[in-house]
């Protein structure tokens, strides 16, 4: 073409690349300031011993750190528990978000009002419900949900003390966090219900479908977005429980409660064991990135089947 | 145009706020005027007042020094001070809790006193004080008061059930005894409780309050020769007996009431409240000449109780340490101390104050606590930079048994922890 | 066939039963919460076990004073809004800037860096919570607004959502604008923000939800009371002597009255900002 100088199409797109970087940036730095490099720092802390504060010199362990976690009695519990705690909550919460949600999505009158009255948990910090609850699973006659069950079983319940009992500790802990749960999934549900065709519930209705049918075969399917995506945030969130343990429980009894970070926390702020902690968090990254893939992977294969 | 103009501004708006709200300002003295920056825990309410009119009356009076206090929650109090300590954000006069100070002269955050203290203080100090401050040969740290701990009751409750009242520690309840007289009382009490062991409380209380219990078998939280292992006397066979007997009392027997809103001893339903000094007033208030204060059982090696409480403590940071222990030089005087104990019920740690507070004169119901400080009942607790790990590990472990483990494992477990611990701190060799 | 677009009456008054049911239980943890600030302090845990814990025999305000007396309330709920403010403004800004250069901007290295991005959308903070607080204690920045604000501005999860969003602009009017001459950043900031308020609206809102109850970072980063926000106060204010139920309830609700009053009056946006978010996903 003519030998001009660079004018026109070419200067515009300099002009966009600097555009873009400039626009990128800030979030790119905050990213990479906040995220990635405490990510790399943490890989690089668990191969060290680093202890805050202490006199003594920081060495290079190798993965020592990795190899006490495996014997770790109380972090083996802590990943069994996460994952107890996502197997439980996952179903349980996507269940009973469904469940309400399609009830919800009946021309109900007065339907706004419900639908808030469920949400409102969410809007609630967890630190605040995990104050409060603590008061509803107090132990003997004084706690409220001891006095509920009491009345609606005729005294045939018997109090427990439900957040000491081991056995007990982690259903309780489990049955809080839902109750703070599936108000967030319900409204994603309700919101994915009311954008279902009713042209498909006619005719698979004029195909002779009973309603357990149509929700099998319509509803959910067409449902299969939203329920993947909330379960996906679910068992992310499943693994990253601390403030109800933290407030409520200190991982007791008997390390019943205890999860991934509420050990972590213990070990580098409260034993200042940096390194070791570190190790622990890396493993727990792990895990979340394993599951993220699985699901991703499943969810990819029905599409592709589908 | 306006929109750029409005992004840009919110942009800087953003920015300019972050770095405005720099969050706690330092604060700026005139110049000639000294400022100390001090933190303190929060607390019972009546140590924070008497403590903030102490700061009042220092700064009033003293021109040339400015006091800024800052009450820290007690919660993670000892991992706070940890982390200020990195970022060298310490204050330059510090609170902190009975033992915690070893492990604080340990990471060298500390000024040894002995140069700074006048003789006539020192020698005014009751000699737990000064135990519970010292460390590698040097002083670090000096309190305004010491602790008591012991067993209130209910005289009418007591005489009721038909148990003996023990005078002194001399004639302290032995295990058995103090069983069976649990046993009396659960009888007669409206839920069938005895006893309040405070388990609403959290931290440091566990190790506190229960190891002198361990110590009165012949156990001990750590072997004191050389502060290198807890093995063979926090698991050792005595310590287990102990612990196998107070899991008994709260799961087999139920005679601990669990005590969520702190009203077991005031509100009756127990005869008999296992806590310190600090519950005095309001105890007092509750039941007036119906209270009794009495020595902690004895649990076969003669009876045992805690000892220790907060002390202060001048940084390295503190570039006035002369004008740092002026403030302590204050709070040490009898007035101040006085102060302080009246509304906490604390042994004055001066041996001029104690003689004038009417509440530990000879006869009084807490002269008690004095007695167990100055005729050796007390244990203090163990003096190594260790004891931030032993006490968490203590009050897992208390809370494992509580809840049911097996006692000898719980043990074997916070030996190993402890142990561990240690290890990793190559010993926790003493600074040169 | 009749009934399959509308429900049979059985049904309707069944699920009208069903629903009231389970929305008075679901709702009665908060309720007990309301109804204990109002009583006096020894009867909220003495009489959580019976039906007097939602109809109590005498009603004050106590507690509410009593709060005042006892923390400086006021604070620590200027400092939740200073910071959960900060973080949303900022991130509006940010990550919409961030999520415009991806989604319609051509520069060297997008692709990889998008492709990051969306991989740190997975890296839950709890993973990095230990070294950032290793980094935060090393800069001095302990115990200030600005540990508990910078590190959360940029933020995967918002600029995926607005960089799913801008994509769906048609394109016809940026180029218009271009053609008339419009720099990037106007065209941005008249053609994109006008026309994207829903995805402003759903980011800040879930945004704020956040990071109002946000509670493990701001525990191990604050230590006195000057920077402390609310989650950690009430935490905190459990464990100062006295321990009384009552005052901790109406803490408890005071906490969460600002976030419930912004949620009634903006119900719409709430449920339609976080319903987004699924269907998006």
């Amino acid at each position: 073409m003519n030998a001009r100088p660079p004018r026109g199409p070419m200067g515009l797109r300099q002009r966009e690349a600097w555009a873009g970087w400039l626009f990128a940036a800030p979030a790119l730095l905050g990213l990479a300031l906040f995220m990635a490099v405490p990510f790399v720092l943490a890989v690089g802390l668990s191969f060290t011993n680093l202890r805050l504060g202490s006199p003594l010199p920081t060495r290079f362990v190798g993965v020592e750190n990795y190899a006490r976690l495996l014997e770790d009695d109380a972090f083996r519990r802590a990943l069994l528990n996460n994952a107890i705690f996502a197997l439980a909550v996952v179903p349980l919460q996507t269940a009973l978000a469904l469940a309400l949600a399609l009830m919800l999505n009946l021309d109900l009158r007065g339907r706004a009002v419900y639908r808030a009255l469920f949400f409102m948990p969410v809007v609630f910090p967890m630190a605040l419900i995990a104050v409060v609850w603590q008061l509803i699973y107090a132990e003997g006659d004084s706690g409220l949900l001891n006095g509920f069950l009491g009345a609606i079983s005729f005294g045939y319940i018997e109090p427990q003390a439900w957040l000491r009992d081991p056995r007990l500790a982690l259903p309780a802990i489990i049955v809080l966090s839902i109750w703070q749960g599936v108000g967030f999934q319900m409204v994603v549900l309700l919101a994915g219900l009311q954008a279902i065709p009713r042209m498909l519930y006619e005719s698979a209705a004029l195909d002779g479908a009973s309603a357990w049918q149509r929700l099998r075969f319509v509803t959910l399917p067409q449902l299969r977005n939203p329920l993947v995506f909330t379960a996906l945030i679910t068992t992310i969130l499943a693994f990253r429980v601390f403030d109800q343990v933290q407030i409520m429980t200190r991982g007791g009894p008997n390390r019943a409660t205890t999860t991934v970070m509420y050990e972590a926390i213990q070990a580098a702020y409260s034993r200042q064991q940096v390194g070791y902690a570190a190790a622990m968090t890396v493993v727990f990254f792990v895990c979340v990135l394993i599951i993220a893939l699985v699901q991703r992977r499943l969810v990819c294969e029905e599409r592709e089947v589908a | 145009m306006r929109y750029s103009r409005i992004l840009i501004a919110a942009a800087l708006l953003s920015t300019n706020s972050l770095m405005a709200c720099g969050g706690r300002e330092a604060p700026t003295a005139e110049p000639g005027v000294t400022l100390l920056t001090v933190w303190a825990h929060s607390g019972q309410e009546s140590e924070r007042q008497a403590l903030t009119r102490m700061v009042e009356q220092f700064n009033a009076t003293n021109d040339d020094i400015r006091v800024d206090i800052t009450f820290l929650a007690d919660g993670g109090y000892n991992s706070q001070v940890q982390s200020a300590a990195l970022a060298n954000a310490l204050p330059d006069l510090l609170e902190f809790d009975g033992p915690f100070v070893y492990n604080y002269a340990w990471q060298g955050h500390l000024l040894p006193l002995d140069d700074l203290l006048p003789d006539e203080l020192r020698e005014r100090l009751i000699p737990s004080i000064i135990e519970q401050g010292t460390y590698a040969g040097g002083l670090y740290s000096v309190g305004m008061y010491d602790s008591g701990l012991g067993l209130y009751g209910r005289r009418s409750m007591l005489d009721e059930a038909g148990v003996r009242i023990p005078a002194g520690p001399e004639d302290a309840w032995s295990a058995d005894e103090f069983e069976a007289a649990l046993a009396a009382l659960a009888a007669i009490t409206p839920h069938g409780r005895a006893l309040d062991l405070k388990l609403n409380y959290t931290g440091e209380w566990y190790c506190y309050a229960f190891s002198p219990a361990i110590q009165s078998a012949g156990g001990d939280l750590i072997d004191r020769e050389d502060y290198q292992s807890a093995d063979g006397v926090l698991n050792s066979p005595e310590a287990v007996a102990v612990m196998t007997r107070f899991q008994s009392w709260l799961n087999e027997h139920e005679y601990v009431d669990p005590n969520t809103d702190d009203t077991a001893f005031t509100g009756g339903r127990v005869a008999l409240s296992w806590v310190g000094h600090w519950e005095y007033p309001r105890y007092l208030e509750a039941h007036g000449d119906d209270l009794v204060v009495m020595p902690l059982p004895d649990f076969g090696n003669g009876p045992r109780t805690g000892q220790g409480s907060w002390n202060w403590g001048i940084t390295r940071r503190c570039e006035d340490p002369a004008a740092a222990m002026r403030f302590l030089e204050f709070l040490l005087e009898d007035a101040q101390v006085l102060a302080m104990t009246e509304g906490n019920a604390a042994v004055p740690a001066t041996t001029t104050a104690a003689a004038q507070s009417p509440l530990y004169a000879e006869g009084s119901p807490l002269n008690l606590f004095v007695t167990q400080l100055t005729e050796g009942y007390g244990v203090p607790r163990p003096a190594t930079p260790a004891y931030g790990v032993i006490t968490s590990v203590f009050e897992q472990a208390f809370d494992d048994i509580r809840n049911g483990a097996d006692v000898q494992t719980v043990l074997d477990r916070a030996v190993a922890a402890i142990d561990r611990d240690i290890a990793d701190n190559e010993g926790y060799p003493e600074p040169q | 066939m009749s009934g399959i677009t509308t429900t049979p009456r059985w049904t309707r008054v069944l699920g009208y039963t069903v629903i009231t049911a389970v929305a008075a239980l679901y709702v009665s943890p908060i309720a007990f919460m309301v109804v204990g600030s109002l009583k006096p302090n020894a009867a909220v845990l003495a009489e959580a076990g019976s039906w007097r814990a939602f109809f109590p025999s005498e009603v004050s305000l106590n507690n509410y004073t009593a709060v005042f007396e006892r923390v400086e309330f006021l604070r620590f709920l200027l400092n939740s809004i200073i910071i959960t403010g900060s973080i949303v403004a900022a991130g509006l800004v940010v990550n919409s800037m961030a999520a415009y250069a991806f989604a319609r901007l051509r520069w060297p290295g997008r692709t990889v860096l998008f492709t990051a991005v969306l991989a740190l959308m997975i890296l839950p903070f709890e993973a990095i919570a230990v070294p950032l607080f290793y980094q935060i204690t090393l800069l001095g920045w302990r115990d200030t607004y600005v540990a508990q604000i910078l590190p959360f501005i940029a933020n995967p999860l918002s600029i995926y959502l607005f960089y799913a969003f801008f994509i769906g602009i048609p394109r016809e009017l940026e180029e218009a604008a271009r053609v008339d001459g419009a720099s990037t950043a106007r065209s941005f900031a008249q053609i994109i923000v006008p026309n994207c308020k829903p995805v402003f609206a759903t980011v800040a809102i879930v945004s704020f939800l956040f990071y109002w109850g946000f509670y493990l970072w701001p525990l191990m980063v604050t230590v006195g009371p000057e920077v402390r926000p609310l989650p950690v106060a009430i935490a905190q204010f459990q464990t100062l002597p006295p321990l009384r139920w009552g005052d901790i309830m109406a803490f408890g609700v005071m906490m969460v009255a600002p976030v419930l009053a912004l949620f009634l009056i903006f119900q719409r946006a709430f449920i339609q900002g976080v319903a987004a978010t699924g269907l998006k996903g």
